[in-house]
């Protein structure tokens, strides 16, 4: 990735869009701390990325591509590992459960959950955190329309705690009307897309290297 | 002429006259003969690959602290010199140890520790050079090259009374009395060997240097 | 307090998916068998031999069973979540470890009875203290195999690698269990024995969680 700045107020949400390859994935993990940048650098509510990344850490939480869960383990137990390794013992597993709609498969192992359960799943595991940075990666993929408003939930959720939302997404007509800005992404560079109130979506269609 | 190659030749001097002390002013021992003068080889390996490993050790753990590649280029070269050495060392003590001892190979716990240390340091170069990324490599190496350092004492007194207390030492090798001739001889072997193992492996840091040249500085 | 619960976390964790499946278990507990029905077959299962094939069983067996462990978060993609957990890596380490000796010494009790049966020995008597200095050693096995496992993750041969790392930087491990446990059953001293063991153990205790958070620096 070359040459992407940007600063991200509290309260708002970054639509990242671009072609496969553009650098979507790269600039949430390095967000994450998962990747370390060569040069350059970057800061999450005023932690160095790379000096302070456990207090990145802290601060948040990301949702890749897959869902990072055990399959032996059943919903609840890896929704409790999640609540332990975050230094939340005794989260409320139950209304989590509740809140993303896995109740009916609580005791069910993961290995039989459907793509879209175990993203449900993945969305839970960073909610119950309470991030103050949520990274999103192709959040939609695997689910219905009710797991979609729940992205959104936890999206406004988020925002409203006075944090920020970070989606990276082909489907960005989904969150069009929620994003606060936009950043197009092409082999790792920023492509002008201007102010995101006069955006049409055929601009965004464009630069996100869809068709239309 | 640089330093290098002034360094470069006081070693082959060095060696000459380590040579020539070696096979013809020293005396043959009384009980080994002439084979003793492998000897004059073979301490020395075994001393280099010893001195090898400590500097591989400390350069990995300043590489792990500071992260300057330099030192990660100066246990790399080291680790594969340590290794070049254990190997010599090895086989000058099996040629050694045929007409004295009778045998290629026993069971003695400095040739076991060594073996082992053979392997963990080869293992080492394995890991290097079989990572994914070279600055992982560089890592990994420098984690086993402090581990096995840290092990070596504890692999060696294991060795040790795993043979010793159940059977005594059957050959008590090195004998104390050593005439002054051949104290000479083996300490200008010494001498010639760690000026040779200081050129090569300056020799080796800087072409792991300019190997690096282009990725990282 | 929070760290002590996190590893507690991550061992429960290990030890539940393996209590359901049974993979690291059943390969190393085959592995483990096999090697002690072949050596008593081929070298004889004279009492005196029981020490040195348990312990040569056990150490193939390590090598085996250890990596599985680490190797498992890698297979679930769970690693890189794993990573991301705020606070230090070391509780992740202690996890690990922490399983890999329960699980490794199911498997030395189990072996020990087998030991029992097939070579004429009186496990029976001293069944404490050969469990005691049998754990002595896996905790060795364990904190040094969990620090190997995870070096050779991202390494390609990683399984041709593991033993030639484990089974070497191990040795004192095995010649230690080896000794102690014949002295256990003919009576003997034990010389220096438990020094050794307590002194690989103490060592691999101070420098391999701090290695390990290099190790695992960078997903």
């Amino acid at each position: 990735m070359r040459d992407v700045t940007f600063v991200l107020p509290p309260h708002s949400v970054l639509l990242v869009v671009g072609p496969n390859a553009s650098g979507k994935t790269t600039l949430l993990r390095l967000l994450a701390t998962a990747l370390r940048p060569t040069d350059g650098g970057g800061s999450v509510f005023g932690h160095d990325l790379v000096r302070d990344a456990d207090a990145v850490r802290v601060l948040t939480a990301f949702v890749g591509t897959s869902a990072g869960a055990y399959d032996l383990l059943t919903v609840r137990e890896n929704l409790a590992f999640a609540a332990a390794m975050r230094g939340r013992p005794d989260a409320p597993v139950a209304t989590w459960l509740d809140r993303v709609g896995l109740t009916p498969v609580a005791d069910d192992p993961v290995r039989v959950l459907s793509s879209g359960m175990k993203r449900r799943l993945a969305l839970a595991q960073a909610w119950l955190a309470a991030p103050r940075l949520l990274l999103l990666d192709e959040p939609y993929g695997g689910l219905d329309r009710d797991g979609v408003a729940l992205v959104a939930e936890m999206t406004e959720d988020t925002t409203r705690r006075g944090g920020s939302v970070v989606i990276a997404t082909h489907e960005w007509e989904r969150v069009m009307n929620e994003a606060d800005a936009v950043l197009a992404l092409a082999a790792g560079q920023p492509v002008e897309v201007g102010p995101v109130a006069q955006l049409t979506a055929a601009d965004l269609a464009a630069a996100a290297g869809g068709r239309r | 002429m640089t330093a290098q190659t002034g360094l470069g030749a006081v070693a082959v001097l060095l060696l000459g006259i380590a040579a020539y002390v070696s096979l013809f002013a020293s005396p043959p021992d009384a009980f080994q003969g002439e084979y003793v003068r492998i000897m004059y080889a073979h301490v020395p390996n075994a001393w280099v690959a010893y001195l090898a490993f400590a500097i591989t050790f400390a350069a990995s753990v300043l590489y792990l602290w500071k992260r300057r590649p330099a030192y990660d280029h100066l246990a790399h070269s080291a680790t594969e010199l340590g290794v070049l050495f254990t190997g010599l060392a090895l086989l000058t003590g099996s040629i050694w140890g045929r007409p004295v001892w009778g045998t290629w190979w026993t069971w003695d716990a400095r040739l076991v520790t060594t073996a082992m240390l053979f392997l963990i340091y080869t293992t080492a170069l394995l890991v290097r050079g079989l990572s994914d990324d070279p600055l992982r490599g560089a890592r990994l190496a420098a984690v086993i090259g402090i581990v096995g350092f840290l092990d070596v004492p504890i692999i060696h007194y294991s060795v040790v009374w795993f043979r010793t207390l159940h059977q005594p030492a059957s050959i008590a090798p090195g004998s104390l009395k050593i005439a002054p001739p051949m104290l000479l001889a083996l300490m200008l072997s010494l001498l010639a060997f760690t000026v040779l193992f200081m050129y090569l492996l300056r020799l080796r840091t800087s072409l792991a240097r300019l190997e690096a040249g282009g990725e990282m500085r | 307090m929070n760290g002590f619960l996190r590893a507690a976390a991550v061992a429960r964790k290990d030890l539940r998916v393996e209590w359901r499946g049974r993979q690291t278990i059943t390969a190393t507990g085959m592995v483990a068998l096999l090697m002690i029905l072949l050596l008593g077959f081929v070298v004889g299962s004279e009492p005196a031999r029981a020490a040195a094939i348990l312990w040569v069983a056990m150490g193939f067996a390590a090598v085996l069973g250890i990596p599985r462990v680490t190797q498992g978060e890698v297979d679930q993609q769970a690693l890189e979540i794993l990573l991301l957990y705020p606070g230090s890596r070391e509780h992740l380490f202690w996890g690990k470890c922490a399983a890999l000796t329960v699980m490794l010494s199911a498997l030395l009790v189990a072996l020990l009875v087998l030991l029992g049966v097939l070579f004429g020995v009186d496990v029976w008597d001293h069944g404490g203290a050969l469990v005691g200095v049998g754990v002595l050693g896996i905790v060795g096995l364990s904190v040094i195999g969990t620090l190997l496992a995870a070096l050779v993750l991202h390494v390609r041969g990683r399984e041709l690698l593991m033993p030639l790392l484990l089974l070497p930087l191990a040795l004192p491990v095995v010649l230690g269990c080896v000794r102690l446990t014949e002295a256990i059953l003919t009576g003997t001293a034990a010389g220096l024995w438990p020094a050794v063991l307590v002194s690989f153990d103490v060592v691999s205790v101070l420098v391999c969680p701090i290695l390990f958070e290099v190790v695992m620096d960078e997903v």
